[in-house]
């Protein structure tokens, strides 16, 4: 009898036309949106790479010529400078080719666009400029006999003050995270799904509920076999959205992607039992089942971070344990453990609750379920 | 106008879910409208930073002071783990450690690794905090050269730190100015397109669907109602609808601007219209495919997500690649978000050119129309349902 129901648990499922729409093309469409909205954002805004920068030079400073020169000699130059005239750098700074433009005329200052961190960089460039003429001016000052040797330090290449402790191996990228999260919906319309469970079997929802409830199969068999199928169905997509986000879109993992399709696939199953519980509890028509269950599943993925990447953080600082317990959170986290910890300590511990709150998510489903029998009229 | 009122009725069991489309449009952007600032006066970055003085002596903390002043300190737990979390979540830019043994280390002049900085990514932040701190030890470094005191050279060199250079931003970004219209408040325009066509695309074709059903067609084709008047009156529904939900954003963006449009922002005002105009005819076009309900969901998706992240709408055309802006050219909203940065003055404005980008949206709309108009003559035509009817025949 398992196998039987289980059997046409598949052959429905594949005839759902719903399913395939939301649990393998919308991810399919999202993912190459956000492939594109965020593939290459990180290293055109956050990774260091040279500021290009208009000089005009008007009082030929050619100390300040020598300066630049010497900076754009280095390996990976923090500035690559285009010296013209004050025209032409207003319209580079307008379109955008410059991120400012450097007068030097009697005192050195400069012109932005905007208010950021390229900016900063580029303020406090010049006024490092403006304290080495002031160290040089006060040496001459108060100790001339010394005047040489102090400028000689100033300008003498010295090993860099800070030692940089590397933290991971994985990607460092944040906007994967909004992978992560893609991933996490797919499982968590899993719940729909899951919900689909409990309508086939439970009479008052629908014609096919009342159908099985006349059949001979006992309800907890009828009700196992559903549960295989959707898993299996499930896993499927899962795959398939992993794949496609790995393999077509490239998005880089870390180097663990082999570890990244159990935790998916163990997601899934925790989408289709959470769907499965909520399902089971109220008593209210597909429709309400049905909004109730994709409002609450939004709402977990906005508080894991799909629509605002940082959001996962800002809850982490005011309630942390709701990141312990939120499913969609809970998912792309392993995710986030694969790719940025050297060790498997957080990302078993990940395993384990999802593991754990899928077994009591089904045991509840199952509870309440059972015995809901009808009267024989 | 029986065909009119039955359209406002179908339209009816649609209105709720594009009620809450408008009403977290409406909230997202008074919370953006609210957080926004209008002056023009640069200011410098500051970056959140997390600090371990594991030195923990007077010159230690007279570093972090400095530090303080132009940077916000943020307070985490030293564990591994957190500052990972941080950093990667950018809670902090930066975590330095101020190595034990900084004091004495400097006194005697030595420079190299007075400090460690646990190290994610080589950032923008990263650069430019390791240049500080090579800016200050080298400062701190000349004035003991000079035969001064500790104390007194961590006095100068925080002095001399203290230079401000003047920063001018360029004077053609006028926030707010004369052409009253704000970059603040071209993002309530810049992410109307997406709800417009989720909206539209949503409602209008989900009621052309219904009333294009087979049995109500037949109905209506057998009534006395004049082909051309019934297909009218669907028009002046549509429009009447679309004019209504365009209407509602421009009263909102009224009242979260605090005042009355003026000046270029009538530009702004033009534009969406334009593109409330190309969206109704995507949507008919779509509806004359009579998709099915989860299809039509489907497709709406596409149109609105597709377009929002291909055309710079929900991301700044800036950051997007050479290739994904070469092929937005063929999308409607890329012309509008154009004309939109134009407007606001993100990028040069010329009128002309936003003229232009009306015109390109004017010729979607009309390409969209032809398109329809073909779909429904191959799709109506006598030899179209010749063979439907013929397949009927042959499957009975």
């Amino acid at each position: 009898m398992f196998l039987h129901i289980f059997k046409y648990e598949l052959k429905n499922g594949l005839r759902t036309k719903d399913l395939i729409i939301w649990l393998i093309l919308f991810p399919i469409l999202l993912g190459t949106c956000f492939k594109i909205a965020f593939g290459s954002i990180y290293e055109k805004t956050e990774k260091f790479r040279s500021i290009p920068v208009a000089v005009v030079d008007d009082g030929d400073n050619a100390a300040f010529r020598q300066v630049i020169e010497s900076i754009e000699s280095a390996d990976e130059p923090f500035l690559k400078a285009t010296f013209t005239d004050k025209e032409k750098a207003e319209k580079m700074l307008d379109d955008g080719d410059v991120e400012g433009i450097i007068f030097t005329a009697d005192k050195l200052s400069l012109t932005v666009k905007e208010k950021g961190i390229k900016e900063t960089m580029l303020k406090s460039f010049v006024e490092q400029y403006t304290v080495r003429e002031k160290i040089v001016m006060d040496a001459i000052n108060t100790a001339p006999e010394k005047a040489q040797e102090v400028i000689a330090s100033l300008t003498s290449d010295t090993a860099s003050s800070c030692k940089e402790i590397p933290l991971t191996q994985g990607n460092p990228d944040p906007y994967v995270q909004y992978f992560y999260n893609l991933i996490a919906m797919v499982a968590m319309f899993g719940s729909i799904t899951g919900m689909h469970i409990t309508i086939q079997n439970q009479a008052d929802l629908s014609p096919l509920g009342a159908r099985n409830n006349c059949s001979p199969a006992p309800k907890s068999i009828s009700i196992a076999a559903c549960l295989a199928g959707s898993y299996i169905m499930q896993t499927v997509c899962m795959i398939n959205c992993v794949t496609f986000l790995a393999f077509v879109l490239k998005v880089d993992f870390g180097d663990r992607l082999w570890l990244v399709y159990p935790s998916a696939i163990l997601g899934g199953i925790l989408g289709v039992s959470f769907g499965f519980f909520v399902g089971s509890i109220a008593r209210v028509s597909i429709k309400a089942k049905t909004a109730i269950l994709m409002s609450v599943s939004m709402a977990l993925c906005f508080c894991s971070g799909l629509m605002v990447g940082n959001m996962k953080a800002v809850i982490a600082g005011k309630i942390p344990w709701f990141n312990n317990i939120n499913p969609a959170a809970v998912i792309s986290d392993s995710f986030y453990c694969l790719n940025i910890y050297e060790d498997y300590d957080r990302f078993i511990s990940k395993l384990i609750t999802m593991a754990v709150t899928s077994a009591a998510f089904i045991v509840l489903g199952f509870v309440i379920s059972r015995r809901k029998k009808y009267a024989s009229i | 106008m029986q065909v009119f009122k039955a359209m406002f009725k179908v339209m009816r069991s649609r209105l709720p879910s594009a009620m809450i489309y408008v009403v977290c449009f409406v909230v997202i952007s008074a919370i953006i409208a609210n957080a926004s600032t209008n002056d023009n006066k640069f200011e410098a970055k500051r970056l959140d930073i997390s600090i371990f003085d594991e030195d923990d002596t007077p010159e230690s903390h007279a570093l972090a002071e400095i530090i303080k002043k132009s940077n916000d300190i943020v307070e985490i737990e030293k564990d591994k783990d957190t500052i990972l979390d941080s950093l990667y979540y950018r809670r902090i830019d930066y975590a330095l450690i101020i190595n034990k043994g900084y004091a004495d280390k400097l006194r005697a002049g030595e420079t190299a690794e007075l400090f460690s900085s646990y190290h994610l990514d080589e950032s923008f932040s990263v650069v430019y905090m390791g240049q500080f701190l090579d800016e200050y030890v080298s400062t701190v470094k000349a004035y003991l050269n000079m035969g001064k005191s500790f104390d007194e050279a961590a006095a100068s060199a925080e002095q001399a730190l203290s230079q401000n250079a003047k920063v001018n931003m360029l004077s053609r970004i006028d926030k707010g100015g004369n052409s009253h219209f704000s970059v603040d408040f071209a993002g309530y325009f810049q992410y109307m397109p997406y709800i417009l066509i989720s909206i539209i695309i949503s409602v209008v074709s989900l009621v052309l669907v219904t009333m294009n059903r087979k049995d109500i067609r037949f109905r209506t084709n057998c009534s006395c109602l004049k082909e051309s008047k019934y297909t009218a009156q669907l028009f002046i529904g549509s429009f009447v609808f679309v004019f209504f939900i365009w209407l509602v954003f421009m009263i909102f963006g009224a009242i979260l601007n605090r005042e009355m449009y003026t000046g270029r922002a009538w530009l702004a005002v033009l534009n969406s219209f334009i593109f409330a105009i190309v969206v109704a005819t995507m949507a008919v076009l779509v509806a004359s495919f009579e998709p099915k309900d989860n299809v039509l969901n489907l497709i709406t998706q596409v149109l609105g997500l597709g377009m929002s992240f291909f055309c710079g709408i929900f991301i700044p055309v800036e950051v997007l690649g050479d290739g994904v802006l070469s092929a937005a050219r063929f999308l409607p909203a890329y012309w509008y978000v154009k004309a939109n940065n134009m407007i606001a003055d993100i990028t040069p404005y010329s009128f002309s050119e936003v003229v232009e980008c009306y015109l390109i949206q004017l010729g979607f709309a009309a390409a969209m129309i032809i398109i329809t108009l073909l779909v429904r003559k191959v799709k109506y035509s006598g030899a179209a349902i010749s063979t439907a009817v013929k397949k009927k025949a042959l499957t009975h």
